[in-house]
């Protein structure tokens, strides 16, 4: 008999499934969990929460068949919600058991189910088993769960696109080394360009450093940026026209988290508010105002429009010659010189021609974004057993068929998730039902949601909704919490981040209403469980079949459509840049098995005498601050990289603060270049 | 922006001795209320020193929100408050070097009050201009990063 235990990662937000053999034993602290229990060999797990204890529980089977949960903890486990300590409870599938933060499902699954094993080779033990000890880091090669990207990923425009055909032969087998002279790299005869200060990924994150570095001094000539994107929010710009959100429409970031304003003033509020009132809205133009000053307490909170942020950029990225900086070009690997900078390969290949070149520089950053989005294993199987990619669609992926369909015809779709872009599906679904009110809604949760405390606060839940108005507390941003995350060691970080995380929408009074009213009117309807198989019917529509938290219960929902609106994915080694980037320099991940960064966002593993390598966004999560793929976290990653250039004297960097940041500030408002 | 301790009593100080300052000169030279006075001065440092006080309070007020955040609408009602406990205490009892006879509610409250909305839009704007990374440090504009490594 083996156990599986899944539930969804607190900080990453991916789902987790892993099998473990019985017994099984679980705590906080590897070293006390026991290695044998009555001859036989213990699989163990390590959950990092204060409220875990070392050695929480373990799970076994009795003599007569059954599984027991046996408690060993100080502060309990909670079963299906009723709560045991110190004491022994027979478990049956389908149950969730309550530690600390955690909520898992347990699905007991027979020896030799082949489908088991399918999954426990996908997920080979815990990852929390391979940290290393004294730093709490893991190293690339002790990490036994590294997967090449599954197939049930969707990759969309990673920086390096798998390019078949060139592969073989670009870069060439002198990246096979860990360092690379400049001769032998003219030799091949390529195009080399060198640059002091080099971007890698034309997006949000590289934009956002790129115009920071401008504004304390470095000129345009010193800067490249790689990319194969025209504009920096070209991928995000798809991403939320896909999960339903066109530029009119308001984004989940704050007012003064300006990717096109480093000093945060005026914020979008402002701007929005000048526009109103000078086309004679003056109670709009107070209403924006009003928000920005009682949010969250007595006002939603003001978010701008996806639009006016995209325009704002557009005239940021003109004033400081971001067209001038960029290269075109999949990037393909990045080594060091022997004379202390960086090479990169790239490949600028068009239909039709072979293009392949490289750029060396001194001062890299990297910020390459999600590299994937990811289907429920489930799904994806459902996938591809029909062949189906129709009716069961990612909430990331484009699918305006599916309120068409439902507009014209009616139905009943089925959400899984409750994160802010299955908030803006059931408001899709809303607008929908202003035009065919035969539209119905079956929300799928693995267990109820409680909210998630810290110290004396805890989060706000409604129908099953979190609400956060961001993706991390507001504290996290510049406050304590920011403070306390960055002391923290990188283990602490983590419990600190599964406490903070989270699947969490934004209260929205619009959304909540929508809510209520679908509960009442009963074309809402929330159930729990978790998923046993998704399978086509005969009248070709996706059913699934989910196992209810109590007792074994069998449901099956019908749906017309199935939404996943479950999270992207941002494991830096599904990225083959990333990846290959950290296996040849061995670099060391932190304890979610994202890139491993200093407080300045340095890749101290990466130092090349002078050279110095920096990372930002979600390739950094669970590093030293939390909303690192918000806009605001962009802005503080190129703020932090960028003092630390100042302090190693790079190149045209200047202090910017007081008159001098007064007087940038001033050209920023006039449209002047930097 | 989401302050901590160290981030409110730094601009608090900051701010009244720079901003505040400044606010406070036409009081001083006497060109409002009940003529010219050093008293002016001696209201914005008890502002300080006991705003020093009611930090520590916010601070842990702070601790129930799991925003730990304090927007403007609270900072205005702290304002307030403190604008209140201070009016009282200076009717009532006075404060070493203001004595009750020589202060004037009325001037008080005028004083008080430009000072206050100085300041907050100070550090709505001003602050954000001159120290770009105050606002990524909770508020602190001096020194380094602490924890720094590497």
């Amino acid at each position: 008999m083996q156990i599986q235990l899944s539930w969804e990662d607190p900080i990453t937000e991916e789902q987790q499934e892993p099998i473990f053999p019985l017994p099984f034993a679980f705590g906080r602290d590897l070293t006390q969990l026991p290695n044998e229990w009555q001859g036989k060999e213990v699989s163990r797990a390590v959950f990092t929460s204060q409220e875990i204890s070392r050695y929480h529980a373990l799970i076994y089977r009795s003599e007569d068949g059954q599984v027991i949960y046996e408690d060993r903890s100080a502060n309990g486990s909670r079963i299906n919600g009723e709560k045991i300590r110190q004491a022994r409870r027979v478990l049956q599938g389908g149950e969730v058991v309550q530690f600390g933060p955690y909520s898992v499902t347990v699905s007991l699954v027979p020896s030799g189910d082949p489908s088991a094993t399918l999954l426990t080779s996908a997920h080979r033990g815990t990852r929390t088993l391979l940290l290393e000890p004294p730093t709490d880091l893991i190293r690339p090669n002790t990490r036994t769960d590294v997967d090449i990207p599954p197939s049930s990923t969707i990759v969309f425009a990673p920086e390096q696109s798998p390019d078949s055909r060139s592969a073989s032969e670009f870069p060439p087998p002198l990246f096979q080394a860990e360092q690379i002279s400049l001769s032998a790299l003219q030799a091949t005869g390529l195009p080399v360009e060198e640059a002091e200060y080099l971007a890698l990924g034309g997006g949000m994150g590289s934009f956002v450093w790129v115009d920071t570095i401008r504004i304390h001094g470095v000129k345009p000539e010193q800067i490249r940026v790689i990319s194969i994107a025209k504009k920096p929010y070209e991928r995000y710009d798809r991403l939320l026209n896909n999960c339903q959100i066109p530029r009119w429409k308001r984004i989940r970031s704050g007012s003064d988290s300006c990717p096109d304003n480093i000093w945060g003033w005026p914020g979008y509020a402002l701007r929005d508010a000048r526009r109103s009132f000078f086309s004679g809205r003056v109670l709009e133009a107070l209403g924006f105002l009003w928000q920005v000053f009682s949010e969250p307490l007595l006002a939603d909170t003001y978010t701008p429009r996806a639009g006016d942020v995209f325009a704002s950029m557009d005239r940021e990225a003109a004033r400081i010659g971001w067209d001038q900086m960029l290269r075109y070009g999949h990037i393909r690997a990045i080594r060091k010189t022997e004379d202390g900078r960086y090479v990169v390969a790239y490949s600028a290949t068009r239909p039709g021609y072979t293009d392949h070149r490289f750029m060396v520089a001194k001062y890299l950053h990297l910020a390459t974004g999600y590299p994937a989005i990811k289907l429920l294993n489930d799904l994806q199987e459902f996938r591809e057993r029909t062949g189906d990619l129709k009716s069961v669609v990612h909430g990331y992926e484009p699918h305006p068929h599916v309120y068409e369909y439902l507009e014209k015809q009616g139905g009943t779709i089925l959400i899984r998730g409750f994160g802010i872009v299955a908030s803006q599906v059931m408001d899709r679904v809303y607008e929908a039902r202003k035009i065919n009110p035969r539209i119905s809604v079956v929300h799928l949760s693995r267990s109820p949601k409680s909210g998630n405390r810290f110290g004396r606060a805890k989060r706000e839940v409604d129908n099953h909704w979190e609400f956060q108005p961001y993706n991390w507390p507001k504290g996290t941003w510049g406050g304590d919490l920011r403070a306390k995350l960055e002391a923290a060691t990188p283990l602490e970080r983590r419990e600190l981040l599964e406490v903070w995380g989270g699947t969490t929408t934004a209260s929205r009074r619009k959304w909540r209403r929508a809510v209520r009213q679908g509960l009442r009117e009963g074309w809402y309807s929330i159930v729990f469980g978790k998923v046993e198989s998704v399978v086509l019917s005969d009248k070709g529509k996706p059913v699934t079949y989910i196992q209810g938290t109590h007792n074994n219960t069998q449901m099956k929902v019908e749906a017309d459509f199935v939404i996943d609106c479950t999270g992207l994915v941002s494991d830096p080694m599904t990225n083959p840049l990333l990846n290959d980037l950290i296996t040849r320099y061995n670099l060391p991940l932190n304890p979610h098995g994202r890139l491993h960064v200093s407080n300045d966002f340095e890749l101290v593993e990466m130092r090349n005498r002078d050279g110095r390598m920096y990372a930002a966004g979600i390739i950094t999560l669970g590093g030293p601050y939390a909303p690192v793929d918000t806009f605001l976290g962009l802005q503080y990653c190129a703020h932090r990289s960028a003092e630390h250039l100042v302090r190693v004297r790079a190149p045209g960097m200047k202090t910017l603060e007081g008159i001098g940041s007064l007087w940038q500030w001033c050209k920023w408002a006039l449209n002047l270049r930097p | 922006m989401t302050p901590t301790l160290i981030g409110r009593w730094q601009t608090r100080v900051f701010l009244l001795a720079t901003i505040g300052g400044l606010a406070t000169l036409p009081f001083y030279f006497g060109l409002t209320g009940h003529g010219g006075s050093l008293i002016y001065f001696w209201v914005l440092f008890y502002v300080g020193l006991i705003g020093c006080g009611w930090d520590v309070l916010y601070n842990f007020l702070m601790g129930w929100m799991w925003d730990h955040d304090w927007p403007g609408f609270l900072q205005l009602l702290a304002g307030i408050w403190e604008g209140l406990f201070l009016g009282t205490v200076l009717t009532i009892t006075g404060l070493p070097y203001i004595p009750t006879q020589r202060f004037y509610l009325g001037d008080f409250i005028l004083h008080y009050s430009f000072v206050w909305v100085c300041i907050y839009l100070s550090s709505w704007v001003v602050m954000r201009i001159l120290f770009p990374r105050w606002r990524f440090r909770g508020g602190e504009w001096l020194g380094k990063w602490p924890y720094s490594r590497g």
